[in-house]
Protein backbone atom coordinates (compact mmCIF):
# COMPACT_ATOMS: atom_id res chain seq x y z
CA UNK A 1 0.00 0.00 0.00
CA UNK A 2 1.59 3.34 -0.80
CA UNK A 3 0.53 6.16 1.22
CA UNK A 4 1.55 10.11 1.39
CA UNK A 5 4.56 10.60 3.33
CA UNK A 6 6.45 14.13 3.69
CA UNK A 7 7.97 14.10 0.60
CA UNK A 8 4.77 14.34 -1.34
CA UNK A 9 2.79 17.21 -1.85
CA UNK A 10 -0.46 14.81 -2.11
CA UNK A 11 -1.84 12.83 -0.08
CA UNK A 12 -3.12 9.72 -1.37
CA UNK A 13 -3.58 6.29 -0.39
CA UNK A 14 -3.46 3.54 -3.35
CA UNK A 15 -2.55 0.23 -3.88
CA UNK A 16 0.75 0.44 -6.11
CA UNK A 17 2.31 3.78 -7.27
CA UNK A 18 4.75 1.61 -9.59
CA UNK A 19 1.56 0.35 -11.66
CA UNK A 20 1.41 4.02 -13.09
CA UNK A 21 2.85 3.41 -15.83
CA UNK A 22 0.45 0.31 -17.05
CA UNK A 23 -2.56 2.73 -15.61
CA UNK A 24 -1.07 5.52 -17.85
CA UNK A 25 -1.00 3.60 -21.30
CA UNK A 26 -4.21 2.54 -20.88
CA UNK A 27 -5.56 5.95 -19.90
CA UNK A 28 -4.05 6.87 -23.47
CA UNK A 29 -6.12 4.05 -25.13
CA UNK A 30 -9.01 5.06 -23.07
CA UNK A 31 -8.61 8.70 -24.20
CA UNK A 32 -9.11 7.63 -27.95
CA UNK A 33 -12.45 5.40 -27.01
CA UNK A 34 -14.21 8.56 -24.83
CA UNK A 35 -14.52 11.40 -27.81
CA UNK A 36 -16.99 12.78 -25.28
CA UNK A 37 -15.04 14.01 -22.86
CA UNK A 38 -11.91 15.11 -25.36
CA UNK A 39 -13.87 17.01 -26.95
CA UNK A 40 -15.82 18.52 -23.93
CA UNK A 41 -11.90 19.54 -22.73
CA UNK A 42 -10.80 20.80 -26.50
CA UNK A 43 -14.27 23.08 -25.65
CA UNK A 44 -13.73 24.47 -22.65
CA UNK A 45 -9.88 24.72 -22.43
CA UNK A 46 -9.94 28.37 -22.34
CA UNK A 47 -12.60 29.22 -20.58
CA UNK A 48 -11.64 26.97 -17.88
CA UNK A 49 -15.67 26.73 -16.28
CA UNK A 50 -14.66 24.48 -13.00
CA UNK A 51 -12.17 27.29 -11.69
CA UNK A 52 -12.30 27.58 -8.47
CA UNK A 53 -14.68 24.41 -8.12
CA UNK A 54 -13.33 21.31 -5.04
CA UNK A 55 -14.95 18.52 -6.40
CA UNK A 56 -15.45 15.13 -4.50
CA UNK A 57 -15.75 12.05 -6.65
CA UNK A 58 -17.26 8.98 -5.27
CA UNK A 59 -17.18 6.64 -8.27
CA UNK A 60 -15.42 3.45 -9.29
CA UNK A 61 -11.64 4.17 -9.81
CA UNK A 62 -11.43 2.78 -12.92
CA UNK A 63 -9.48 3.55 -16.25
CA UNK A 64 -12.64 5.28 -17.80
CA UNK A 65 -13.00 7.72 -14.26
CA UNK A 66 -9.16 8.62 -14.36
CA UNK A 67 -10.16 10.05 -18.27
CA UNK A 68 -13.03 12.05 -16.45
CA UNK A 69 -10.92 13.14 -13.32
CA UNK A 70 -8.31 14.51 -15.92
CA UNK A 71 -10.78 15.65 -18.02
CA UNK A 72 -12.38 18.23 -14.89
CA UNK A 73 -8.70 18.82 -13.75
CA UNK A 74 -8.30 20.13 -17.25
CA UNK A 75 -11.46 22.12 -16.99
CA UNK A 76 -9.93 23.95 -13.82
CA UNK A 77 -11.34 22.01 -11.13
CA UNK A 78 -9.41 20.66 -8.25
CA UNK A 79 -10.42 17.16 -7.26
CA UNK A 80 -10.21 14.77 -4.52
CA UNK A 81 -11.47 11.05 -5.01
CA UNK A 82 -12.70 7.62 -3.94
CA UNK A 83 -14.17 4.51 -5.18
CA UNK A 84 -17.93 3.71 -4.98
CA UNK A 85 -17.11 0.27 -3.84
CA UNK A 86 -15.34 -1.80 -2.81
CA UNK A 87 -13.90 -4.32 -5.43
CA UNK A 88 -14.10 -2.06 -8.25
CA UNK A 89 -10.80 0.03 -8.30
CA UNK A 90 -8.58 -1.08 -11.03
CA UNK A 91 -5.18 -0.37 -8.71
CA UNK A 92 -2.90 1.11 -12.20
CA UNK A 93 -5.50 3.60 -13.15
CA UNK A 94 -5.86 4.62 -9.18
CA UNK A 95 -1.72 4.91 -9.55
CA UNK A 96 -1.82 6.73 -12.78
CA UNK A 97 -4.26 9.12 -11.76
CA UNK A 98 -2.26 9.67 -8.43
CA UNK A 99 0.61 9.99 -10.66
CA UNK A 100 -0.50 12.19 -13.21
CA UNK A 101 0.44 12.57 -16.84
CA UNK A 102 3.52 15.18 -15.45
CA UNK A 103 4.68 13.36 -12.66
CA UNK A 104 6.27 10.56 -11.57
CA UNK A 105 5.86 7.19 -8.45
CA UNK A 106 9.15 9.44 -6.82
CA UNK A 107 7.01 13.06 -7.53
CA UNK A 108 2.85 12.34 -8.36
CA UNK A 109 1.36 15.75 -9.28
CA UNK A 110 -1.90 14.14 -10.24
CA UNK A 111 -4.86 14.09 -7.76
CA UNK A 112 -5.43 12.66 -4.33
CA UNK A 113 -7.28 9.46 -5.00
CA UNK A 114 -8.28 6.87 -1.78
CA UNK A 115 -8.98 3.66 -3.02
CA UNK A 116 -7.68 -0.06 -3.86
CA UNK A 117 -9.23 -3.32 -4.93
CA UNK A 118 -10.52 -5.37 -2.10
CA UNK A 119 -11.17 -2.57 0.63
CA UNK A 120 -12.72 -3.71 3.76
CA UNK A 121 -15.64 -1.89 4.72
CA UNK A 122 -14.10 0.14 7.14
CA UNK A 123 -11.03 1.24 4.91
CA UNK A 124 -14.12 2.17 1.97
CA UNK A 125 -15.81 4.51 4.40
CA UNK A 126 -12.38 5.82 5.37
CA UNK A 127 -11.54 6.68 1.59
CA UNK A 128 -14.78 8.41 1.41
CA UNK A 129 -14.19 10.27 4.43
CA UNK A 130 -10.66 11.19 3.20
CA UNK A 131 -11.90 12.81 -0.17
CA UNK A 132 -14.49 14.69 1.73
CA UNK A 133 -11.71 16.32 4.02
CA UNK A 134 -9.65 19.10 2.02
CA UNK A 135 -7.13 20.42 3.64
CA UNK A 136 -9.31 24.02 4.30
CA UNK A 137 -12.73 22.47 4.98
CA UNK A 138 -14.34 20.68 2.38
CA UNK A 139 -15.94 20.04 -1.29
CA UNK A 140 -17.83 23.12 -2.80
CA UNK A 141 -19.17 19.84 -5.29
CA UNK A 142 -20.18 16.39 -4.98
CA UNK A 143 -20.06 14.16 -8.09
CA UNK A 144 -21.38 10.81 -6.58
CA UNK A 145 -22.58 7.07 -7.91
CA UNK A 146 -25.03 5.73 -5.76
CA UNK A 147 -25.23 8.34 -3.53
CA UNK A 148 -22.34 7.14 -0.82
CA UNK A 149 -20.84 10.87 -1.05
CA UNK A 150 -24.43 12.53 -0.87
CA UNK A 151 -25.73 10.50 2.40
CA UNK A 152 -22.38 10.88 4.67
CA UNK A 153 -22.94 14.48 4.31
CA UNK A 154 -26.68 14.51 5.24
CA UNK A 155 -26.50 11.92 7.95
CA UNK A 156 -23.62 13.51 9.59
CA UNK A 157 -25.21 17.05 9.13
CA UNK A 158 -28.60 15.52 10.10
CA UNK A 159 -26.96 13.69 13.57
CA UNK A 160 -25.31 16.94 14.12
CA UNK A 161 -28.56 18.59 14.18
CA UNK A 162 -29.77 15.86 17.11
CA UNK A 163 -26.79 16.08 18.85
CA UNK A 164 -26.26 12.18 18.93
CA UNK A 165 -25.29 9.69 16.74
CA UNK A 166 -27.46 6.43 17.17
CA UNK A 167 -25.23 3.74 18.20
CA UNK A 168 -23.51 1.12 15.25
CA UNK A 169 -25.35 -1.50 17.75
CA UNK A 170 -28.70 -0.49 16.53
CA UNK A 171 -28.57 -1.82 13.39
CA UNK A 172 -27.84 -5.46 11.99
CA UNK A 173 -26.64 -3.77 8.53
CA UNK A 174 -23.00 -4.43 8.83
CA UNK A 175 -22.65 -1.05 6.23
CA UNK A 176 -24.39 0.75 8.35
CA UNK A 177 -22.49 -0.04 11.47
CA UNK A 178 -19.27 1.22 10.12
CA UNK A 179 -21.37 4.51 8.85
CA UNK A 180 -22.30 5.06 12.46
CA UNK A 181 -19.56 4.55 14.14
CA UNK A 182 -17.37 7.07 11.69
CA UNK A 183 -20.19 9.71 12.72
CA UNK A 184 -19.57 8.93 15.87
CA UNK A 185 -15.87 9.26 15.75
CA UNK A 186 -16.44 12.59 14.11
CA UNK A 187 -18.94 14.20 16.20
CA UNK A 188 -16.95 14.31 19.53
CA UNK A 189 -14.03 15.48 17.20
CA UNK A 190 -16.37 18.37 15.49
CA UNK A 191 -19.90 18.48 16.32
CA UNK A 192 -20.39 20.86 13.53
CA UNK A 193 -18.07 19.03 11.09
CA UNK A 194 -20.55 17.80 8.40
CA UNK A 195 -22.98 20.95 8.90
CA UNK A 196 -20.23 23.06 7.78
CA UNK A 197 -19.37 20.76 4.54
CA UNK A 198 -23.04 20.31 3.51
CA UNK A 199 -23.58 24.58 3.62
CA UNK A 200 -20.18 24.30 1.45
CA UNK A 201 -21.40 22.09 -1.00
CA UNK A 202 -23.18 24.15 -4.23
CA UNK A 203 -24.20 21.21 -5.66
CA UNK A 204 -24.01 17.27 -6.53
CA UNK A 205 -24.45 15.41 -9.83
CA UNK A 206 -25.14 11.50 -9.54
CA UNK A 207 -24.50 8.73 -11.35
CA UNK A 208 -27.11 6.25 -10.68
CA UNK A 209 -30.41 4.58 -10.90
CA UNK A 210 -30.04 3.86 -6.80
CA UNK A 211 -28.65 7.00 -5.68
CA UNK A 212 -30.99 9.21 -7.87
CA UNK A 213 -33.71 7.26 -6.21
CA UNK A 214 -32.42 8.63 -2.56
CA UNK A 215 -32.01 11.84 -4.15
CA UNK A 216 -35.86 12.39 -4.97
CA UNK A 217 -36.87 10.45 -1.82
CA UNK A 218 -34.43 13.55 0.06
CA UNK A 219 -36.69 16.15 -1.78
CA UNK A 220 -40.02 15.01 -0.99
CA UNK A 221 -39.11 14.34 2.64
CA UNK A 222 -37.31 18.23 2.38
CA UNK A 223 -34.30 17.21 3.26
CA UNK A 224 -31.84 18.11 0.42
CA UNK A 225 -29.20 20.26 1.46
CA UNK A 226 -28.62 21.17 -2.34
CA UNK A 227 -29.21 21.15 -5.89
CA UNK A 228 -28.92 17.26 -7.63
CA UNK A 229 -28.74 16.80 -11.27
CA UNK A 230 -29.96 13.84 -12.21
CA UNK A 231 -27.02 12.60 -14.88
CA UNK A 232 -28.73 8.76 -14.60
CA UNK A 233 -32.08 9.83 -16.25
CA UNK A 234 -29.85 11.48 -19.52
CA UNK A 235 -31.06 9.63 -22.35
CA UNK A 236 -27.20 9.38 -23.06
CA UNK A 237 -26.40 7.66 -19.96
CA UNK A 238 -29.01 4.93 -19.02
CA UNK A 239 -30.45 4.25 -22.65
CA UNK A 240 -26.71 3.57 -22.96
CA UNK A 241 -24.14 2.94 -19.82
CA UNK A 242 -27.15 0.86 -18.66
CA UNK A 243 -28.15 -1.19 -21.13
CA UNK A 244 -25.36 -1.44 -23.28
CA UNK A 245 -22.66 -1.24 -20.96
CA UNK A 246 -23.97 -3.84 -19.15
CA UNK A 247 -24.66 -6.19 -22.53
CA UNK A 248 -20.95 -5.63 -22.89
CA UNK A 249 -19.37 -6.17 -19.13
CA UNK A 250 -21.34 -9.04 -18.09
CA UNK A 251 -20.27 -11.10 -20.38
CA UNK A 252 -16.71 -10.44 -19.38
CA UNK A 253 -17.77 -10.89 -16.16
CA UNK A 254 -19.54 -14.18 -15.69
CA UNK A 255 -17.09 -15.81 -17.98
CA UNK A 256 -14.38 -15.28 -15.03
CA UNK A 257 -15.28 -18.82 -13.19
CA UNK A 258 -14.23 -21.66 -15.26
CA UNK A 259 -18.05 -22.82 -15.23
CA UNK B 1 -19.79 -21.77 -20.79
CA UNK B 2 -23.43 -19.77 -20.84
CA UNK B 3 -24.47 -21.45 -24.44
CA UNK B 4 -27.32 -23.41 -23.76
CA UNK B 5 -27.55 -23.08 -20.28
CA UNK B 6 -29.97 -21.63 -18.57
CA UNK B 7 -29.85 -18.07 -16.86
CA UNK B 8 -31.95 -15.74 -14.88
CA UNK B 9 -32.32 -12.09 -14.91
CA UNK B 10 -33.89 -10.15 -11.94
CA UNK B 11 -35.14 -7.13 -13.16
CA UNK B 12 -35.99 -5.62 -17.15
CA UNK B 13 -35.41 -2.38 -16.84
CA UNK B 14 -32.18 -0.76 -18.83
CA UNK B 15 -29.64 -2.86 -17.26
CA UNK B 16 -31.47 -6.08 -16.93
CA UNK B 17 -32.32 -5.92 -20.59
CA UNK B 18 -28.71 -4.94 -21.45
CA UNK B 19 -27.89 -8.77 -19.45
CA UNK B 20 -30.44 -10.21 -21.17
CA UNK B 21 -29.20 -9.59 -24.58
CA UNK B 22 -25.63 -10.26 -23.36
CA UNK B 23 -26.51 -13.82 -22.12
CA UNK B 24 -28.92 -14.41 -25.40
CA UNK B 25 -26.41 -13.51 -27.76
CA UNK B 26 -23.92 -16.11 -26.16
CA UNK B 27 -26.63 -18.70 -26.43
CA UNK B 28 -28.48 -18.97 -23.05
CA UNK B 29 -31.73 -19.48 -22.27
CA UNK B 30 -32.81 -16.39 -20.50
CA UNK B 31 -35.67 -16.07 -18.17
CA UNK B 32 -37.25 -12.87 -16.98
CA UNK B 33 -38.32 -12.29 -13.33
CA UNK B 34 -40.30 -8.78 -13.45
CA UNK B 35 -42.79 -7.05 -10.98
CA UNK B 36 -43.41 -4.24 -13.21
CA UNK B 37 -46.06 -5.66 -16.34
CA UNK B 38 -44.69 -3.11 -18.40
CA UNK B 39 -41.23 -4.18 -18.56
CA UNK B 40 -42.28 -8.38 -17.95
CA UNK B 41 -44.61 -7.62 -21.21
CA UNK B 42 -41.40 -5.95 -23.07
CA UNK B 43 -39.41 -9.02 -21.79
CA UNK B 44 -42.43 -11.26 -22.80
CA UNK B 45 -42.39 -9.82 -26.86
CA UNK B 46 -38.54 -9.97 -26.78
CA UNK B 47 -39.41 -14.09 -26.75
CA UNK B 48 -37.91 -14.20 -23.58
CA UNK B 49 -39.50 -16.19 -20.63
CA UNK B 50 -41.22 -14.62 -17.97
CA UNK B 51 -41.13 -16.85 -14.27
CA UNK B 52 -41.31 -15.99 -10.73
CA UNK B 53 -37.50 -16.79 -9.25
CA UNK B 54 -39.37 -19.26 -7.77
CA UNK B 55 -40.63 -21.20 -10.78
CA UNK B 56 -36.60 -21.69 -11.78
CA UNK B 57 -34.76 -21.77 -8.98
CA UNK B 58 -34.31 -25.25 -8.87
CA UNK B 59 -33.40 -25.68 -12.62
CA UNK B 60 -31.19 -22.59 -13.75
CA UNK B 61 -27.70 -22.41 -14.33
CA UNK B 62 -27.01 -18.81 -14.02
CA UNK B 63 -28.60 -15.73 -12.04
CA UNK B 64 -27.91 -12.28 -12.07
CA UNK B 65 -30.28 -9.72 -10.16
CA UNK B 66 -30.55 -5.95 -11.86
CA UNK B 67 -33.35 -4.69 -10.04
CA UNK B 68 -32.14 -2.13 -7.97
CA UNK B 69 -34.22 -3.34 -4.64
CA UNK B 70 -33.31 -5.79 -2.05
CA UNK B 71 -33.33 -9.65 -0.85
CA UNK B 72 -34.07 -10.98 -4.27
CA UNK B 73 -32.37 -14.15 -4.57
CA UNK B 74 -32.47 -15.27 -0.39
CA UNK B 75 -30.69 -18.07 1.07
CA UNK B 76 -33.16 -20.64 1.24
CA UNK B 77 -33.15 -20.10 -2.90
CA UNK B 78 -29.75 -20.44 -2.93
CA UNK B 79 -29.99 -23.84 -1.08
CA UNK B 80 -32.36 -24.99 -3.51
CA UNK B 81 -30.39 -24.51 -6.65
CA UNK B 82 -28.67 -26.76 -8.98
CA UNK B 83 -25.11 -27.94 -7.57
CA UNK B 84 -22.23 -24.76 -9.14
CA UNK B 85 -25.49 -22.56 -9.93
CA UNK B 86 -23.56 -18.87 -10.43
CA UNK B 87 -25.09 -16.26 -8.68
CA UNK B 88 -24.35 -12.54 -8.96
CA UNK B 89 -25.59 -9.02 -9.12
CA UNK B 90 -24.89 -6.00 -11.34
CA UNK B 91 -27.22 -3.99 -9.37
CA UNK B 92 -25.84 -0.95 -7.36
CA UNK B 93 -25.67 -2.41 -3.75
CA UNK B 94 -24.66 -5.72 -2.55
CA UNK B 95 -28.03 -6.21 -1.03
CA UNK B 96 -30.00 -8.03 -4.06
CA UNK B 97 -28.69 -11.00 -2.93
CA UNK B 98 -28.56 -12.22 0.78
CA UNK B 99 -24.74 -12.78 1.33
CA UNK B 100 -25.44 -12.04 5.39
CA UNK B 101 -28.27 -14.81 5.16
CA UNK B 102 -25.92 -17.09 3.41
CA UNK B 103 -22.82 -17.18 5.86
CA UNK B 104 -25.57 -17.71 8.71
CA UNK B 105 -26.85 -21.45 7.23
CA UNK B 106 -25.94 -24.04 9.41
CA UNK B 107 -23.00 -25.71 8.20
CA UNK B 108 -22.41 -23.91 4.73
CA UNK B 109 -18.32 -23.72 3.97
CA UNK B 110 -17.11 -20.72 1.87
CA UNK B 111 -14.37 -21.86 -0.24
CA UNK B 112 -12.34 -18.94 -1.75
CA UNK B 113 -11.29 -20.06 -5.47
CA UNK B 114 -9.37 -16.87 -6.20
CA UNK B 115 -10.32 -13.20 -5.63
CA UNK B 116 -14.30 -12.65 -5.81
CA UNK B 117 -15.17 -15.70 -6.28
CA UNK B 118 -16.45 -17.76 -3.92
CA UNK B 119 -17.97 -21.46 -3.93
CA UNK B 120 -20.06 -21.98 -0.97
CA UNK B 121 -21.22 -25.37 -0.17
CA UNK B 122 -24.24 -26.31 1.53
CA UNK B 123 -24.74 -29.48 3.93
CA UNK B 124 -26.08 -31.60 1.33
CA UNK B 125 -22.89 -31.34 -0.06
CA UNK B 126 -24.14 -28.96 -3.34
CA UNK B 127 -22.41 -25.84 -4.05
CA UNK B 128 -23.51 -21.69 -5.41
CA UNK B 129 -20.53 -19.97 -6.68
CA UNK B 130 -21.26 -16.52 -5.97
CA UNK B 131 -19.19 -13.78 -7.73
CA UNK B 132 -17.86 -10.71 -6.30
CA UNK B 133 -19.45 -11.28 -2.42
CA UNK B 134 -22.80 -10.59 -4.16
CA UNK B 135 -21.51 -6.46 -5.15
CA UNK B 136 -21.19 -5.38 -8.58
CA UNK B 137 -19.92 -8.12 -10.57
CA UNK B 138 -19.02 -6.28 -13.61
CA UNK B 139 -16.65 -4.39 -11.72
CA UNK B 140 -15.18 -6.86 -9.46
CA UNK B 141 -14.61 -9.73 -11.62
CA UNK B 142 -14.06 -7.69 -14.94
CA UNK B 143 -12.88 -3.99 -15.71
CA UNK B 144 -16.63 -2.80 -16.14
CA UNK B 145 -17.85 -0.58 -18.75
CA UNK B 146 -16.30 0.08 -22.04
CA UNK B 147 -14.32 3.15 -22.49
CA UNK B 148 -16.50 4.75 -25.11
CA UNK B 149 -20.00 3.78 -23.47
CA UNK B 150 -18.74 5.35 -20.22
CA UNK B 151 -17.78 8.83 -22.47
CA UNK B 152 -21.31 9.06 -22.55
CA UNK B 153 -22.03 9.01 -19.33
CA UNK B 154 -19.34 11.23 -18.36
CA UNK B 155 -19.72 13.87 -20.84
CA UNK B 156 -22.70 14.24 -18.84
CA UNK B 157 -21.35 14.28 -15.86
CA UNK B 158 -18.85 17.05 -16.78
CA UNK B 159 -21.53 19.10 -18.21
CA UNK B 160 -23.41 18.39 -15.22
CA UNK B 161 -20.73 19.94 -13.16
CA UNK B 162 -20.13 22.76 -14.42
CA UNK B 163 -23.88 23.48 -15.20
CA UNK B 164 -24.55 23.33 -11.03
CA UNK B 165 -21.54 24.89 -10.64
CA UNK B 166 -21.29 28.33 -13.35
CA UNK B 167 -24.71 28.91 -12.93
CA UNK B 168 -25.61 27.85 -9.06
CA UNK B 169 -28.23 30.61 -8.77
CA UNK B 170 -30.32 29.02 -11.04
CA UNK B 171 -30.99 25.33 -9.00
CA UNK B 172 -32.98 25.29 -5.95
CA UNK B 173 -32.84 22.44 -3.48
CA UNK B 174 -34.21 20.31 -5.72
CA UNK B 175 -33.24 17.28 -8.12
CA UNK B 176 -33.15 17.86 -11.86
CA UNK B 177 -31.95 16.29 -15.40
CA UNK B 178 -30.01 18.06 -17.82
CA UNK B 179 -31.88 19.72 -20.50
CA UNK B 180 -32.29 18.02 -23.58
CA UNK B 181 -29.92 19.89 -26.20
CA UNK B 182 -27.54 18.88 -24.00
CA UNK B 183 -28.29 15.52 -24.38
CA UNK B 184 -28.42 15.22 -27.49
CA UNK B 185 -25.10 17.19 -27.89
CA UNK B 186 -23.09 14.21 -25.73
CA UNK B 187 -24.53 12.04 -28.62
CA UNK B 188 -23.34 14.45 -31.21
CA UNK B 189 -20.09 14.51 -29.80
CA UNK B 190 -19.84 10.37 -30.19
CA UNK B 191 -21.46 10.19 -33.87
CA UNK B 192 -17.94 10.89 -35.77
CA UNK B 193 -15.91 8.24 -34.00
CA UNK B 194 -18.42 6.00 -35.64
CA UNK B 195 -18.55 7.40 -38.79
CA UNK B 196 -22.48 7.99 -38.35
CA UNK B 197 -23.43 9.68 -41.33
CA UNK B 198 -26.67 12.51 -39.25
CA UNK B 199 -29.47 13.10 -41.86
CA UNK B 200 -30.29 16.81 -42.06
CA UNK B 201 -34.13 18.17 -41.45
CA UNK B 202 -34.97 20.70 -44.28
CA UNK B 203 -37.08 24.23 -42.65
CA UNK B 204 -40.05 23.01 -44.41
CA UNK B 205 -39.60 19.37 -42.77
CA UNK B 206 -38.45 20.78 -39.10
CA UNK B 207 -41.47 23.32 -39.65
CA UNK B 208 -43.99 20.39 -40.29
CA UNK B 209 -43.23 18.64 -36.72
CA UNK B 210 -42.68 21.68 -35.20
CA UNK B 211 -39.16 21.86 -34.07
CA UNK B 212 -35.92 23.65 -34.21
CA UNK B 213 -33.53 22.33 -37.32
CA UNK B 214 -30.63 22.50 -35.01
CA UNK B 215 -32.71 20.63 -32.02
CA UNK B 216 -33.72 19.74 -29.41
CA UNK B 217 -36.33 17.02 -31.54
CA UNK B 218 -38.12 15.02 -29.00
CA UNK B 219 -40.80 16.42 -26.47
CA UNK B 220 -39.39 15.96 -22.76
CA UNK B 221 -42.36 12.82 -22.75
CA UNK B 222 -40.77 11.19 -25.39
CA UNK B 223 -39.36 7.81 -24.34
CA UNK B 224 -36.57 6.62 -26.49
Amino acid sequence: MTTTTAAHALDFKVADLSQAEFGRREIELAEHEMPGLMKTRARYADRQPLSGARITGSLHMTVQTAVLIETLAALGAEVRWASCNIFSTQDHAAAAAVVGPEGTPEEPRGVPIFAWKGETLEEYWWCLEQALRWPDGGPNMILDDGGDATLLVHKGAEYERAGAVPSPDSTDNEEMQVVLGLLGRSLEEDPQRWTQLGDGVLGVTEETTTGVLRLYQMQETGQLLFPAINVNDSVTKSKFDNLYGCRHSLSTASTAPPT
Amino acid sequence: MIGGKTAVVCGYGDVGKGCADSLRGQGARVVITEIDPICALQAAMEGYEVRTLEDVVETADIFVTATGNKDIITADHMARMKHQALVGNIGHFDNEIDMAGLGRVEGVERTNIKPQVDKWTFPDGHAVIVLSEGRLLNLGNATGHPSFVMSNSFTNQVIAQIELFTKNEEYERRVYVLPKHLDENVARLHLDALGVGLTELTGDQAAYIGVPVEGPYKSPHYRY
